[in-house]
């Protein structure tokens, strides 16, 4: 942060150990602002997790911790997915879990005190410290400067694209991801510039690791291919690319198939198919440098050339065969949907109803990355002067990453790290010209020639270099140009970490679980609806209760009330979450015998009318709507649910079809008991409601929370005298029992 | 109320063959016209009597508005693929097992019947089962489809009509062989191909430009940056009125836009990332004192006014954000 411009002047200094002693000092500084600016959450709420996700692998982390390892990798939860479970152990990225499982197991052996859910909940932001640390180094590799490398790491240790998935309580994949994912980018560099194979080897360990971690491990799988592709089109084959990439490509393999959950995908998924390919490109480039190095007769090489032409088409059409005749698997659905963007929302409603998976507006950017996001251009503008084989990485990472954060929000994520690199070799640049002491005398101008000849070196391939860095560098004249300058760099510093601050604390500090509102008079009011529920049904529910809810709230069901759960966010398996989405949607009659056959004990949904709460159920409810349309075409239709205008109300002119589903009961029941007799006001969609509530058969109200933001239904058994429940409520009011049938004309004696 | 119900029932058909001939000369009617040409073309009277109430075949009806004044694109993009559906249906049941016919009715020969149904939107695919014979089905509603999910395809509309009919002979959609599509696509490949190879001397040296690529990637990072895939995939409108008679630029709200907004939204990135390449680049290259601090005020102040500018914009889409830089 501020403390880097000051970096150029410690060029004054002449020890180098006084110099990596600040370097160090300075790194140190950074990480511990990249911890403390990730702590909102806990100062304000508590140490709690966040959100979703978390919640699982937190689950996943203690079940770790207190049955070994073993057991963890064969674990087989009976808790979710009732009835048919989930194999755990072989459906998820162990890496987040064994990582703490081992802090925790270290720091137990120095016989430090310490509750897993700390270690959890800090995870995120300490191994943030540690990817500042790697986008220094990774920086390092790229320019001269030592300027930039301090610069991105404090960029990287502050932006919002990387906090907002790594406040302390988000215990996510992303947390130690993102780490791995810069580090294995600094290895490869490392190891493509040196051409050895620790390196290479090294890249690959890390690799392994990224696997172990993240599903977003394919970004690395496509990206280092594809670098190594260019170079090979450039005609920058060298046999420190051949090493380097063979090493990586072999040893990652290898890795990456240990994971149970990846297993043969990386020999037989279309998505690893390009780090296949271009290692068999690769040899054969390889094999070819090798004969002409042997003969040098030009007829022969172009014999070869051809050779390799024929061989490239013969393999891709092999793997066109294969993947048509099903050998390889096809494209994963979330993996097609980045390119043909229109693909999941016609075909998997799943994919396009988590809201992480929208294309990202504009502002999105700017919130998230703030001025990086003009300095970023300039930065790879830069990187084309010299154009080494590591600036080549940069310049295709910032093209598909910006491409991927465009189509998928939670893919800024993977932009974020190339950003700070990039717009830190810009802003660096500037600092080092305008922030030097010397100025040049105006006769003099013959010094920038060295530099100019080492630029056409190194772009033996590609002819000119840059149009604006044709002539020589001459220097800054006047302290004045300096001084404004440098003065503006700093104001739009000073601005950029007051924004990382500002956005920080306000958009990505809320753990989603514990709410907070302000009271009129300016104090803070915590709305902690969510963990009430959780806790009640921990009390007084037996403990294998089955709970049906929207798959959002899975995750957290089993996390804080220790109940089995019918759908969770691991949605692996589209029926069972169509199943209860045509539950919450259906009539009750229809719902019941679901229900039933799923042995239901309780039912719970979100409701925020009262509050004004805007990410409850009934705005959700048009995705159960599409999900179970997905599988039930017939019986549940999405039309049915919007008015002839084709507007989505929840008042007086709801269609039956809404005014009679679970859903739809369940939230309203009661509701207009709050208010004088038809004032019923629903507070997020601002409507008034009807007159009348919904009346409930077939279930009955066990729970509702403080705000009425969680309601719990019991699920009634059947009924003792075996009547139907609509006319056992009907009894139970004292209302009149309706004859089914009357009888006609005279009785008649039936023989048969 | 039972009763009542049970009786017109029972009395429908007798209604039915006092009014008009037989469901079987009537099926045999449509069919010969069926085989000739095929979706029927339907006005108001051919519609009222083809879905009359005692019929042992089924009939899939396209409600559309194909002429241009009603300005239905669904309606028209629908119609190659609907005409696709029926003439492959009726093809690939030459002996009339299925017993389904398909009918198109435009608006402008069905007014009528478009009133007595209440249609507000069109197209709309009606579909009446049968109420007499062997597969006929106790509801007598016709089912309806819907186009909300966007244009269909043959295929799904194909899978939609084969859900609602019983067991039986359901031909499947052949598309033509594009003969036209695959010689051009071959005849353009080919000329690829030689275009290439002639140019190759001139076209090598431009793709071992540097600047040219460095064109390409910044053009590309700036317009994903701005936003232009979620243009992309939402559809967004260009720009849109403010109800005031005047251009709004810019969309309320943090996650929408506009298709102009996202240009200026580059174009600002791209002036402020040109004149950090000048600070950075180009200044310190200028030989002359007085040229060069002219450039760096100038760059300067760009940078300055562009990024207030630019941080003007964003409090407008995000309205609690506190800070600014003075000009704007």
């Amino acid at each position: 942060m501020a403390t880097s411009p000051v970096d150029p002047l410690l060029k004054q200094l002449t020890g180098p150990n006084t110099r990596s002693l600040l370097r160090v000092i300075i790194l140190l500084t950074i990480a511990a602002a990249a911890v403390s600016s990730r702590l909102f959450s806990v100062i304000r709420f508590e140490s709690i997790i966040h959100e979703f996700d978390p919640w699982f692998n937190f689950r996943a982390t203690k079940y770790l911790v207190q049955n070994g390892f073993y057991s963890f990798w064969d674990w087989f939860d009976d808790r979710t997915w009732h009835p048919l479970g989930r194999v755990t152990g072989g459906t998820l990225y162990p890496g987040l879990m064994v990582t703490s499982g081992i802090i925790y197991h270290v720091l137990r052996f120095l016989t430090f005190p310490v509750d897993i859910r700390n270690i959890c909940v800090l995870l995120a932001p300490g191994f943030s410290g540690l990817t500042a640390f790697a986008t220094y180094l990774l920086t390092n590799e790229m320019v001269t400067s030592p300027s930039a490398g301090l610069l991105a790491a404090a960029f990287m240790g502050i932006t919002p694209g990387y906090i907002s998935r790594s406040v302390a309580g988000s215990y996510d994949n992303e947390a130690i991801a993102i780490f791995l994912l810069v580090f294995t980018f600094f290895l490869w560099i490392k190891a493509v510039k040196l051409g050895s194979v620790f390196w290479g080897a090294l890249t690959a360990l890390f690799y392994g690791y990224m696997v172990s971690a993240w599903g977003g491990y394919v970004f690395i799988t496509n990206l280092l291919p594809l670098h190594a592709f260019v170079l090979i089109c450039m005609g920058r084959y060298s046999p420190r690319l051949y090493v380097s990439y063979t090493s990586w490509y072999a040893l990652g393999t290898l890795a990456s198939m240990q994971i149970p959950f990846v297993g043969f995908l990386p020999i037989r998924s279309s998505e690893h198919m390009s780090a296949l390919g271009v290692f068999g490109l690769l040899q054969i480039v390889g094999f070819v440098e090798f004969v002409r190095n042997q003969l040098p007769s030009r007829q022969f090489q172009t014999l070869l050339r051809a050779l390799v032409l024929v061989i490239f088409a013969v393999s891709f059409g092999g793997l066109v065969l294969l993947t048509v005749s099903g050998v390889i698997a096809p494209w994963t659905g979330r993996f097609y949907s980045l390119w043909d963007t229109g693909y999941a929302k016609i075909h998997i409603p799943i994919i396009a109803s988590v809201s992480e998976h929208q294309p990202t507006a504009w502002p999105a950017f700017f919130f998230d990355l703030s001025m990086m996001i003009w300095l970023f251009p300039a930065g790879v503008y830069m990187c084309f002067r010299k154009l080494t084989d590591e600036q080549v990485f940069i310049v295709i990472y910032a093209v598909l990453a910006s491409y991927f954060a465009g189509v998928m929000v939670r893919l800024m994520l993977t932009l974020t790290p190339i950003v700070c690199v990039a717009s830190a070799i810009a802003f660096s640049q500037i600092l080092d010209t305008y922030m030097s002491i010397d100025s040049p005398t105006p006769e003099v101008q013959a010094n920038g020639t060295p530099a100019s000849a080492s630029v056409a070196a190194a772009s033996a391939m590609l002819p000119d270099g840059l149009r604006s860095t044709r002539n020589p560098i001459v220097g800054i004249y006047s302290y004045t140009s300096k001084l404004t300058v440098v003065a503006a760099s700093t104001v739009y510093l000073m601005l950029f970490v007051m924004h990382c601050t500002w956005v920080t604390s306000n958009a990505y500090s809320s753990p989603s679980v514990v709410l907070a509102s302000r009271l009129p008079d300016g104090s803070q009011h915590i709305i902690d609806d969510y963990r009430e529920a959780y806790y009640w049904l921990r009390q007084n529910t037996p403990e294998n209760a089955k709970i049906m809810s929207w798959w959002d709230y899975g995750y957290q069901i089993g996390g804080m009330a220790d109940r089995p759960t019918l759908v969770d966010n691991n949605t692996w398996n589209n029926t069972h979450i169509a199943t209860v989405g045509k539950a919450m949607s259906s009539r009750e009659e229809v719902s019941y015998p679901i229900m039933r056959q799923h042995e239901v004990d309780y039912v719970l949904v979100v409701f925020g009318g009262l509050l004004g709460y805007s990410g409850d159920d009934i705005n959700k409810f048009l995705w159960m709507v599409r999900i179970a349309e997905g599988i039930w075409p017939d019986e549940v239709k999405e039309r049915n649910f919007f008015t002839a205008r084709g507007e989505y109300r929840v008042d007086d002119e709801a269609t039956p079809t809404m005014k009679n589903s679970l859903m739809y009961k369940m939230s309203y029941y009661n509701y207009n008991a709050l208010f004088p007799a038809g004032q019923a006001q629903d507070r997020v969609r601002n409507t008034r409601l009807p007159a009348e509530g919904p009346q409930l058969t077939t279930i009955e109200e066990a729970f509702t929370s403080e705000n009425w933001i969680i309601r719990i239904y019991k699920v009634k058994d059947l009924d003792n005298f075996g009547r139907d429940h609509g006319s056992a409520v009907a009894f139970d009011k004292g209302n009149k029992k309706k004859r089914a049938h009357k009888r006609k004309g005279a009785r008649t004696l039936r023989v048969e | 109320m039972r009763w009542l119900l049970l009786l017109t029932a029972s009395l429908l058909p007798f209604t039915a063959i006092a009014a008009k001939k037989a469901p079987k000369d009537r099926y045999q009617d449509f069919r010969t016209k069926s085989l000739s040409s095929t979706p029927l073309k339907l006005d108001d009277a051919s519609y009222t009597k083809l879905t009359q109430a005692p019929r042992d075949y089924a009939v899939v009806v396209l409600l559309t508005a194909l002429e241009t004044r009603f300005g239905c694109v669904l309606c028209r993009e629908f119609q190659p693929e609907w005409e696709l559906l029926a003439k492959s249906w009726t093809n690939g049941d030459k002996k009339g097992e299925s017993r389904v016919f398909f009918g198109t009715l435009d608006f402008a020969e069905g007014r009528n019947t478009f009133q007595s149904l209440q249609l507000q939107t069109a197209p709309v695919i009606l579909m009446f089962n049968p109420t007499t014979g062997a597969n006929a089905k106790v509801d007598a509603q016709p089912s309806r489809f819907d186009f909300t999910a966007g244009p269909q395809s043959a295929e799904s509309i194909h899978a939609w009509v084969s859900r609602h009919l019983p067991e039986g002979p359901k031909p499947a959609v052949s598309r033509p062989i594009n003969y036209f599509k695959i010689v051009s696509v071959t005849t353009a490949i080919l000329g690829l191909i030689t275009l290439v190879t002639v140019t190759a001397p001139y076209i090598v040296p431009l793709l071992q430009n540097r600047n040219l690529w460095a064109a390409f990637s910044l053009i590309a990072v700036l317009l994903f940056t701005s936003g232009h895939m979620f243009n992309h995939i939402r559809k967004v409108p260009y720009v849109s009125g403010d109800g005031k008679g005047g251009i709004s630029y810019f969309a309320g709200g943090f996650s929408n836009q506009f298709g102009m907004e996202t240009q200026i939204i580059a174009a600002i990135y791209g002036v402020l990332s040109f004149a950090t390449i000048s600070l950075a680049l180009k200044v310190p290259r200028i030989s002359d004192p007085k040229a060069q601090s002219l450039a760096v005020f100038l760059w300067s102040g760009v940078i300055f006014g562009m990024y207030s500018f630019l941080m003007s914009v964003f409090r407008m889409k995000n309205g609690g954000y506190p800070f600014f830089l003075p000009p704007f």
